[in-house]
């Protein structure tokens, strides 16, 4: 072996669960640690700011050298691979799941009920928002329920929100501001929203990264980052089902492996590559897959699925005032008892679809210099657009999978991750209601501010992923425990993303990383 | 009122043209591929507002020209979300730009016995809308643009200060502003309809 790095724990992945998982441990413990991420380091926060302005111009990705070629696989799965991982390029929206996610098969007769619930997670919570500093309106206690306050004041509302929260009080559906990952207040060293409109990349540093998290750590001497370097399989301890060694290689010396010696092990890669991982690293105990004794590996791959649409409304709005932030209703994600399942959240955003400038009039004619100006000022006089988009949970399914691609390899030959998401039949067949009902409320929405509905779509994407790899008390149909320490292996943890039971109906990274810091919790035990 | 409606817009066109774009390297005016200056203004008066202004039209296509100069060809594009392949930008669009200016010239001596900076703005609409007409209604982004008429269109109406005068009002958008004015109607612009 050409190396041996040996720490008290070692964290493979270096996106926004492990940064969450190597804070707390450098905080609460003097285990010496070590982060291996199989990317390199991407635009600085001084950087941002070119790169920004190459994004406005041009598009391109304001994130050079974000990921690996060929280190790649199949299925909605992130491209990065980068320190900071996906919570780069986020735009920080952290809503908390809401308490019926963690038990819809006791309240509703479907899916799984979690092993934890949403009390236990809440603390976790807290501890995430402030982590990373969160900024937020408390909504309705029912409806959105916290026991501390928001870390930050929210991000205000602009005036188009302002208009648009006039008409969603004027309908009777409690809306509030989304929460943000965006700082209110100077945090942590970074600096507050100057609201430039370009989340993606944030030039000012008001938007968390996990980067930042990793810098900090690493000016205070609190763990050891090793980027660059990509690890291929997770070995045992002879005789025992303890992992002993994670083993790689640095991406300049593909051929000089490197290993990595711990007493705990946390696999913090992401809803795609935590389960590969394990998978590839089956040996004779285990033909499977670590982990992988009752074959769960893999499976309960999910994410939510969305209706959206866009309504005309008889106001005036400014798009551009603030385009990314928005309203937030979880009314109907907590909505008592139902005939039929569905839950689902509803965000509302401004928006300049149907009112950009345009070179043809309605009737075909070509405008013309004044003639676009006059025609496109005709159609934002007295109306705008706002967009309104549901998440609604899918019910996981273990036939929903990740697995070895075999058609798909890397350059060292390493089978990549194969990921045939799937909805099972209890979503499907509730598929229309939910459709009708979505596309009711929206059109309820856009009649009670006298406006319509200019458009809708539905939308299979399972977006903010997860699972895999998920929780549960029963080693039969889980890989994982509620605190994400594997049932087949006493020293390794699994965190974030892949251990979620269900993705609910609110974006997940919040959910993530509170998972993450309640795993830390209990590594810290040891 | 007048003065101060034409001192807005020439500041506005002005400030569209000094966005300094990092990693531009000026194009020499002899390289085949540079687009011709007299034709692209041209372009440009036939495009654009007449109500920015002589001053305001140029500076909107010397911020296209230094924007192209900056353009990439086959850049590595923002990630589309959970798409787990790179994207890239088209090939080099400022050849063929450049060639439809020098046949926007050719066609117009064909047809009008003059260059296209040369014949009046009728006669270069005539010239110009079958391009415009094939392209459809909406701008889209310019350096996607199939014409360079198009793609100036679309760099000047995407900018900040074309939704500026649009609505009459200092929205700024894409540009930082802080968080204290965000629940303000913004400002009218002086002079400019809103």
């Amino acid at each position: 072996m050409s190396q041996v790095i040996e720490s008290d724990v070692c964290i493979i992945g270096g996106g926004i669960s492990a940064a969450m998982v190597a804070e707390r441990l450098a905080e609460t413990t003097e285990a010496s640690i070590t982060v291996v991420e199989a990317g390199g380091r991407t635009a600085s926060l001084e950087e941002r700011t070119a790169t920004r302005a190459r994004m406005l111009a041009y598009g391109e990705n304001p994130y050079p050298n974000d990921h690996i070629p060929g280190q790649t696989g199949t299925g909605e799965m992130y491209q990065s691979m980068v320190l900071g991982g996906a919570a780069m390029h986020w735009g920080g929206a952290v809503p908390r799941y809401s308490p019926e996610d963690f038990r819809v098969r006791s309240l509703y007769g479907v899916g799984y009920d979690w092993p934890i619930s949403f009390d236990d997670l809440e603390p976790f919570y807290q501890e995430a928002e402030e982590r990373m500093g969160v900024a937020g309106e408390q909504g309705p206690p029912e409806y959105d329920p916290r026991s501390q306050p928001y870390p930050m004041p929210p991000l205000p509302l602009s005036w188009n929100l302002l208009r648009m929260r006039e008409w969603t009080d004027a309908a009777g559906i409690p809306f509030w501001t989304q929460p943000w990952a965006r700082n209110t207040e100077p945090w942590q060293g970074r600096n507050v929203c100057q609201r430039c409109d370009t989340c993606a990349v944030c030039p000012t540093g008001a938007k968390y990264t996990p980067d930042f998290a990793f810098d900090r750590l690493l000016a205070a001497g609190r763990i050891r980052l090793n980027e660059r370097t990509l690890i291929r399989s997770l070995g045992l301890e002879s005789g025992s089902d303890r992992i002993a060694s994670a083993t790689g290689f640095h991406q300049d010396a593909p051929d000089e492996p490197v290993q990595f010696r711990a007493r705990t092990f946390v696999l913090a890669a992401g809803h795609a590559w935590s389960s590969h991982l394990l998978l590839m690293s089956a040996n004779s105990r285990f033909p499977n897959g670590l982990a992988n004794r009752t074959d769960n590996v893999g499976r309960y791959m999910t994410g939510h699925w969305f209706a959206s649409g866009f309504i005309e409304l008889p106001m005036r709005l400014y798009p551009g005032i603030f385009p990314n932030n928005s309203l937030l209703s979880h009314r109907f994600a907590s909505p008592g008892p139902l005939d039929r399942y569905l839950r689902h959240d509803i965000r509302l955003w401004e928006s300049t679809v149907g009112r950009e400038a345009r070179l043809a009039a309605d009737d075909g004619r070509v405008l013309w210099g004044d003639e676009v100006m006059a025609d496109w000022r005709a159609r934002t006089r007295s109306t705008a657009t706002a967009r309104i988009r549901s998440y609604y949970d899918v019910i996981p399914t273990p036939e929903s999978r990740l697995t070895l691609h075999s058609g798909m390899r890397n350059s060292h030959g390493d089978p990549m991750p194969r990921i045939d998401y799937a909805a099972g039949q209890a979503t499907l067949d509730l598929e229309p209601h939910t459709h009708e009902t979505l596309l009711g409320r929206f059109d309820e929405l856009a009649r009670a501010a006298g406006g319509r509905m200019m458009s809708t779509r539905a939308s299979r994407l399972f977006e903010h992923p997860g699972g895999g790899c998920r929780m549960g008390d029963d080693p039969a149909t889980s890989v994982v425990d509620a605190r994400g320490r594997a049932h087949d292996h006493e020293n390794l943890f699994v965190v974030g993303a892949p251990t979620i039971v269900s993705s609910g109906c609110a974006n997940g990274t919040l959910t993530f990383c509170a998972l993450s810091l309640m795993a830390a919790e209990e590594i810290a035990r040891g | 009122m007048a003065e101060s409606r034409r001192t807005f817009l020439k500041q506005s066109a002005a400030s569209v043209a000094v966005v300094s774009l990092p990693g531009c390297a000026p194009m020499s005016a002899e390289s085949p591929d540079a687009l011709l200056p007299a034709t692209l203004r041209a372009v440009g008066e036939t495009m654009l507002p007449e109500e920015l202004g002589a001053d305001g039209r140029e500076r909107a296509v010397a911020a296209f020209e230094l924007w192209s100069e900056g353009l990439e060809p086959v850049a590595e594009m923002a990630h589309p979300y959970l798409v787990p392949e790179t994207v890239y930008t088209g090939p080099d669009p400022r050849p063929g730009w450049a060639a439809q200016l020098r046949g926007l010239d050719i066609e117009s001596r064909k047809r009008f016995g003059a260059s296209f900076g040369e014949i009046g703005v009728p006669e270069r609409r005539s010239v110009l809308e079958p391009h415009v007409r094939r392209a459809g209604p909406d701008l889209g982004r310019p350096g996607n643009a199939a014409h360079v008429a198009l793609a100036l269109a679309a760099h000047f109406f995407a900018s900040p200060i074309a939704t500026d005068i649009c609505y009459g009002r200092a929205i700024a958008k894409q540009q930082c502003r802080g968080l204290a004015a965000a629940g303000d109607e913004p400002a009218p612009l002086p002079g400019v309809a809103s």
